[in-house]
Parts: C-alpha cells; sequence; structure tokens
C-alpha cells in the first residue's frame, strides 16, 4: 500500500539571502571604507596651510573679533529695513592666517559679504563674485570685506579657509567668532548676506540670498551713492 | 564605513524595488512579467513583515548613528521622516509578532507620507531655492552632510527605505488573499 505525498516546492530562501546580503555589504564597506572614519577627526578649528614657495602657515577658522557702536536690527526680507541710514557697527577681527581686517566706519564705501561654509547659496554665490572681481569688480575706491561665519567642523565643505582659497577669494575676510558676533552685529537672517555701506559709516541697504553680479553692483551703487 | 554600509542596502533596496516596480509595470501587458511577478511575490509574502521591519530597525538605527555619533543635526524635513519611520518600528514588530498583515493599512500611510517628504528632500538638495533664496542660519535643509556613489545623500538613503518598505508592505498577503 503506498500512499502519495502531496508534492511540496522548497519556498525561496528570503530571510537567509537576506542576512547573507547584508554580510557581504558589510564586509566590502569595512574592506572598501579601509578604516577612513565617516567623518574626519577634526582638532576644533585649526589648520596649516602650505604656500607655494613652502612655509607653512597656521590658520585659524575662528578667531576673535569686536565691534563698536550699536548691532543692527535683524534684517527681514520684503520689509522697509530700519537699518539703512543707520551707523553700521565697527567690526574689527582678523583673517584666517591673522591679518588684521576692519569692516564699516567712516572712510570709503564697503560691500561686506557674510558666507557660511556649509551654505549651499553661499557655495554658488562665492564663486559669482570671484569671477566678478577677476572681471575688474567693483569700482575705484570701493573696498570688499567679508567675514566667514557659522563655522562648524562637523557641516560639509569645511574649512572655510580651503573652500575660499580653493575659489580664489581675494577679499579680505574676517573669521567670525564662535558665537558669530560679527555676523550678528549686522543684523544677519540669511546666507550670503550682504551690506552696503557708505563712506559715511551708515548703512545703504542690506540683502540676503543669491545675488547676480547686477545686484551686487547696484548694492556697489548704494554704497558709493551713484543711485 | 557605517555610512559606506548603508548606502549600499539603500543601492540593494533601490534594486529591489526597481524589479518589483518592472514586474508591476511589464505585468501589465505581458504574461510572463505577470508569472514573474507572481512568483517574486509568493516567494517573499511569507516574510514581507519581517523583511520591512528589518528595513525600519536599520534606517531608525542609522539616523540616530547620523545624528548621535556623528552629530549631524537633523534639520525640519528630517524630522519629520523620522516621525514616520519611527514609529514603524514598533508597529511591525508588533505585527510580525502576530502575524497580522492588516498592518499594512496602518504602516502604508506612514511610509507613502515619509517617502514623499524624502522625494521632496531629495529636491531640495539638488535645488536649494526651492526652499528658500537663502540659508537659514538654523540648520537648512538644502544641507548636504553625506553623499556616497555620487548620488546617495541621506534623504535619498531615507526615500530607498520608505520605498523598500511601501514594495514589501504591498507583498504581504492578507489571510483572505492567502485563501
Amino acid at each position: 500500500m503506498t500512499e502519495e505525498q502531496p508534492e511540496t516546492r522548497r519556498r525561496f530562501p528570503v530571510i537567509p539571502v537576506a542576512v547573507a546580503v547584508a554580510v557581504v555589504l558589510a564586509v566590502v564597506a569595512y574592506v572598501a571604507s579601509d578604516g577612513e572614519p565617516d567623518r574626519p577627526e577634526r582638532d576644533a578649528v585649526s589648520s596649516e596651510h602650505t604656500e607655494g614657495d613652502g612655509t607653512v602657515e597656521q590658520l585659524e577658522q575662528v578667531r576673535d573679533v569686536s565691534f563698536t557702536g550699536n548691532a543692527l536690527p535683524d534684517f527681514v526680507r520684503g520689509t522697509p529695513d530700519a537699518a539703512v541710514g543707520t551707523p553700521a557697527p565697527t567690526i574689527s577681527g582678523q583673517s584666517f592666517d591673522g591679518e588684521e581686517v576692519t569692516i564699516g566706519g567712516a572712510g570709503s564705501p564697503q560691500l561686506v559679504f557674510v558666507v557660511a561654509h556649509w551654505c549651499p547659496h553661499c557655495q554658488k554665490e562665492v564663486p559669482v563674485i570671484a569671477r566678478w572681481m577677476e572681471r575688474g569688480g567693483p569700482p575705484d575706491g570701493v573696498e570688499l570685506r567679508a567675514i566667514s561665519t557659522a563655522v562648524n567642523p562637523d557641516a560639509p565643505n569645511y574649512p572655510p579657509s580651503e573652500w575660499l582659497d580653493g575659489e580664489g577669494w581675494a577679499v579680505p575676510t574676517i573669521a567670525d567668532d564662535a558665537r558669530f558676533e560679527a555676523a550678528q552685529a549686522l543684523g544677519l537672517s540669511g546666507y550670503p548676506f550682504f551690506v552696503a555701506i557708505r563712506a559715511d559709516g551708515s548703512v545703504a541697504a542690506r540683502a540676503s540670498g543669491e545675488l547676480t553680479v547686477e545686484q551686487i553692483e547696484a548694492l556697489v551703487a548704494l554704497a558709493t551713492g551713484a543711485t | 564605513m557605517v555610512t559606506f554600509f548603508l548606502a549600499s542596502l539603500a543601492v540593494v533596496a533601490q534594486a529591489a524595488v526597481a524589479v518589483a516596480a518592472a514586474l508591476g509595470i511589464a505585468g501589465r501587458w505581458s504574461a510572463g512579467a505577470r508569472r514573474a511577478g507572481a512568483r517574486l511575490r509568493a516567494a517573499v509574502a511569507p516574510d514581507a513583515l519581517l523583511l520591512a521591519l528589518a528595513v525600519a530597525v536599520v534606517s531608525t538605527t542609522g539616523s540616530l548613528y547620523f545624528s548621535e555619533r556623528l552629530h549631524f543635526t537633523p534639520c525640519k524635513l528630517c524630522w519629520y521622516q523620522r516621525i514616520a519611520m519611527y514609529p514603524l518600528v514598533p508597529m511591525l514588530a508588533v505585527a510580525v509578532w502576530r502575524r497580522d498583515a492588516g498592518v499594512r493599512r496602518y504602516a502604508m500611510p506612514l511610509a507613502l507620507a515619509g517617502g514623499a517628504i524624502s522625494a521632496y528632500h531629495v529636491v531640495v538638495e539638488r535645488f536649494p531655492s526651492l526652499e528658500s533664496g537663502s540659508c537659514d542660519p538654523n540648520n537648512p535643509c538644502s544641507i548636504i552632510w553625506v553623499e556616497r556613489f555620487g548620488y546617495l545623500t541621506i534623504p535619498t538613503m531615507a526615500l530607498s527605505a520608505f520605498a523598500l518598505i511601501v514594495a514589501l508592505l504591498l507583498a504581504v498577503r492578507t489571510e483572505s488573499e492567502a485563501s
């Protein structure tokens, strides 16, 4: 007497296959990354830069800043800017390599850029400004200044000194302090941020966001009183 | 290494979803594709809930690794995706334990909403002006913290995970379907 066994199809071993794939990927990830950490270990905010002649300079991404005068009110896009016509604070700081840089005060008209290394809009705007300067930039007598602020070693595109150097950035730039005091003194509300300062030290205009060369030149014209 | 691993898993997830989607679409016109799709579903269905749970667990762990270990600050859209992904872990875990295929009615809206937010986040990363004309000083969503294989960012990985969870939930058979 024979008993008929129902035909049973073997199930595809989904879970073992999934586990095997995960294990293989883990091994591949271990081998391919070759001990490289997911995030480079960064010692605070200093680095070294080797010049073309072989000299090594110490760069600090964050430096002490100070300002005199009153901080400007926060800039709000699309509303009349209460800062226009008021004196801009005079900000004193240092560039990444320690050169003294001053923003504001009576003297020459100034256009100030405030940038953050991790901001995609700044990453697009900096090359626009750099190319504009290569083509001649502002008229004689107008000073360009910049502030590198909101430095975060954990964020992308760090360090800002390397980023700006790679873009051919030739604007005297203050490395803002860890509390972003220089940027806040200008009433920053978003990156990139622009402040046009007249020769008498008063604010001519402020703007935030990506600007075209024409818009930048319009800010320069406001600073010089050409419009 | 962990980021590479998570990115590799995302590529596998994308491949799996692409195969399932291709069979689903081709099955509308081709009997062969329809049969292949049915075989694939039959093979995956018994373990689909467990696999979906595994995807949710890995995604949740990965998101916590990025924020707590690597100190990548989650932005607003990241938080919305977390709100969609994290509850899937206990929800699917209970469903696996109780063998409750009906969970897909509750899990699917979360996975679809999370996937939609991830897709928008991916677009914002590529076109930051969609979010705003300038960067919010308080952590804009357009920052690309991680980019692997030239295109895999954190929201892209999240989108891959949500899409795979949706595909797996679609493969789950309820008791009436199974009979």
